[in-house]
């Protein structure tokens, strides 16, 4: 038997005496608190003082210690190592053990050591798979050399911890990424009358998350902002430059502004803060009136567009460099029409992309498969035709936008109190409406006057100092808009100087007006055409 | 609740007034006291502006109405400013305004 055979024999022994070798006792280094326990019993079977794990930090350049016996305040006070400096530095650095004789400012960057007065060191460095995740080091108060054996036991259990530490820390991950992307999902999209919103994500391969992500949220200025990114990488951290990017594009789209301002401000941000970063991502801005699409893509997959009557094709999008790759890009907007029924699907390569395959012939497929439906169909049925059965390697996102056209739009249903107040809202609400089920200007003026004047007069007239409500409703039946205007008081006569105009100009509004005075309320009834023409 | 902007700029005894926004039952009064303030003793001639009004109903007609008649007791001459083919040029036709530029 050779000597470094019988030492590692000999080595194997001793751990198994120490418990580094049992199962339990690895599975259970996991909760962190078993570690300074271990490190306790190599401290003992070697002889040592002291015993330290450092871990490397996310980046690689430093590190930190996460256990340590004889020598606790290291742990307390969070001590940092750079990678390369000192005595630990040195260890992950050269991936090789190393003995240390002479501890001081010069060999040592933690002080801590030699003001313990630690004499002798070595360190072994964590590895697993040929990558270091950070350094073993055993220490003691008088001077002593190691010997082969001390060093190959040293790093039996350096292997050891390195693999349970490995094994914890990429399930943290992923259950952590896991986690990241579903509170980064929207849970709910925004509720949009006239807009049909769905959107799928799933993640690929043994659950991979490859910071795909999706978002719509509506505007102040009643512009609805659709958002879909990749960021380049996996695991975590690709997750969490998405959650940075998410917020960043939200905190920039606030501020107003074309989507190809809204990118440029988050590549400058980007850049600055998360250099080396890379990600496609695509924001379009949908007009109030849903009747255009404002898009600017950095990098990103163009969209696809379904119009009633006609096949589905890529939408015609100038496509600028992702964020993060170039500086000061130029970066442009295009804007393409959203006609009544059409619906337009965003989505993520995972969706397009299979190995093998060209990437002309995945768009092909889904030009295919996307069809002018309900937006939740149009889901369902893209995913089933495009991912069937298979689980994708890459994670996917899709989300569909609809703009409703007058079939499927439901009517208008408003309660508001009998004030003066409620005036504007109920105008804010039918305008909205009347966009939707596409009505002409002249109609959409007219019924706003028509409805407004039942309303004032409602407010005026119906009711005493107590007050009431009033109902509101708007439906479409064929060509015409039927809005029915009801409160539960009498109508008054008319009172002072000017007054009375209201019902003359609300009948010449309509088409068709009635007004029915019940005992226990009034009713208004006024019809309209909302194609172009005049009423009368 | 409705909101309308009034702004006046005297030039002479030419007084031009400038309404923008929105006016309905809520607020026809305030824009009523608004223009009202804003027309001097001496002016000949008002014009109204009404190019950035986006609604109005019989209440902001009342307003227009009751002005129209209070020039002409004063005497003065009035001239509205409405866009063509707008909602408010509707409306005024529609109740047979008379003083429309």
């Amino acid at each position: 038997m050779s000597t470094s055979a019988r030492a590692r024999l000999e080595a194997e022994h001793k751990l198994r005496r120490i418990g580094l070798v049992s199962d339990r006792a690895l599975a259970n280094l996991a909760t962190e608190d078993l570690l300074p326990e271990l490190l306790d019993r190599v401290r003992q079977v070697l002889g040592t003082d002291t015993a330290v794990v450092l871990l490397l930090e996310p980046g690689d350049r430093e590190l930190v210690a996460i256990a340590a016996r004889g020598i606790e305040t290291e742990v307390a006070q969070g001590v940092r190592v750079p990678v390369g400096k000192g005595f630990a530095g040195q260890v992950v650095a050269r991936r090789e053990p190393i003995q240390l004789n002479r501890v001081d400012s010069t060999t040592v960057v933690n002080r801590l050591l030699w003001e313990k007065g630690i004499h002798t060191l070595l360190g072994v460095p964590l590895l697993v798979g040929g990558e270091a995740l950070g350094v073993l080091h055993v220490g003691t108060l008088t001077s002593r050399e190691f010997t082969p054996e001390d060093v190959e036991l040293l790093q039996l259990a350096a292997d050891r911890i390195a693999l349970a530490a490995h094994a914890q820390r990429s399930k943290a991950e992923r259950a952590a990424a896991a986690e990241l992307q579903r509170s980064l999902l929207p849970t709910k999209l925004p509720s949009v009358p006239g807009l049909e919103l769905a959107a799928r994500y799933v993640p690929g391969d043994e659950g991979a998350i490859a910071g795909d992500w999706y978002d719509v949220f509506l505007l102040p200025n009643g512009w609805l902002g659709v958002v879909i990114g990749d960021v380049v990488g996996h695991g975590l951290p690709a997750a969490i430059v998405m959650g940075r990017m998410r917020s960043a594009l939200r905190a920039f789209a606030l501020e107003g502004g074309h989507p190809a301002e809204v990118l440029a401000n988050l590549d400058r941000k980007m850049q600055h803060f998360e250099p080396g970063m890379m990600a496609t991502v695509l924001y379009a801005l949908v007009e109030p009136t849903f009747e255009r699409l404002h898009v600017s893509s950095a990098g990103h997959l163009v969209p696809v567009q379904g119009r009633v009557g006609e096949r589905a094709r890529l939408l015609d999008v100038a496509v600028d460099p992702p964020i993060g790759a170039l500086r000061d890009v130029r970066r442009r907007v295009s804007v393409v029409e959203m006609p009544p029924g059409s619906v337009v699907c965003f989505y993520t390569d995972g969706l397009v992309e299979r190995r093998g395959a060209a990437l002309d012939h995945g768009l092909e497929r889904l030009c295919d498969a996307v069809h002018p439906a309900q937006a939740h169909s149009v889901c369902a049925d893209v995913m089933a035709m495009m991912i069937g059965e298979d689980t994708p390697d890459d994670d996917v996102a899709l989300l569909a936008v609809r703009r409703q056209d007058g079939a499927d739009v439901g009517p208008l249903e408003l309660t508001v109190p009998a004030i003066p107040e409620s005036l504007k809202e109920v105008r804010s609400a039918m305008r909205r409406w009347l966009i939707i089920v596409n009505a002409s200007p002249d109609a959409t003026s007219d019924l706003l006057v028509a409805v407004g004047e039942a309303t004032s007069n409602s407010v005026e007239h119906a009711y005493g100092p107590a007050g009431g409500v009033i109902k509101i409703r708007l439906e479409l039946r064929g060509q015409d808009v039927i809005a029915n205007v009801c409160d539960e008081g009498r109508w008054r006569p008319p009172r002072g100087e000017n007054r009375g105009r209201g019902t003359l100009l609300m009948r010449r509004c309509g088409d068709e007006v009635r007004i029915d005075h019940r005992p226990h309320g009034t009713e208004v009834m006024i019809r309209r055409t909302i194609a172009n023409g005049q009423a009368e | 609740m409705t909101s309308a902007t009034v702004g006046a700029k005297s030039d002479g005894g030419h007084v031009l007034v400038t309404v923008s926004g929105e006016i309905d039952l809520a607020n026809a009064g305030l824009v009523q006291d608004q223009i009202f303030s804003a027309i001097d003793n001496d002016a000949v001639r008002v014009s109204v502006d009404l190019t950035e009004v986006i609604y109005l109903d019989s209440s902001g007609l009342r307003v227009l109405f009751t002005l129209a008649g209070r020039l002409k007791v004063l005497q003065m001459e009035l001239d509205l400013i409405v866009a063509p083919a707008s909602p408010v040029r509707r409306v005024l036709e529609m109740s047979g305004f008379d003083p429309l530029a």
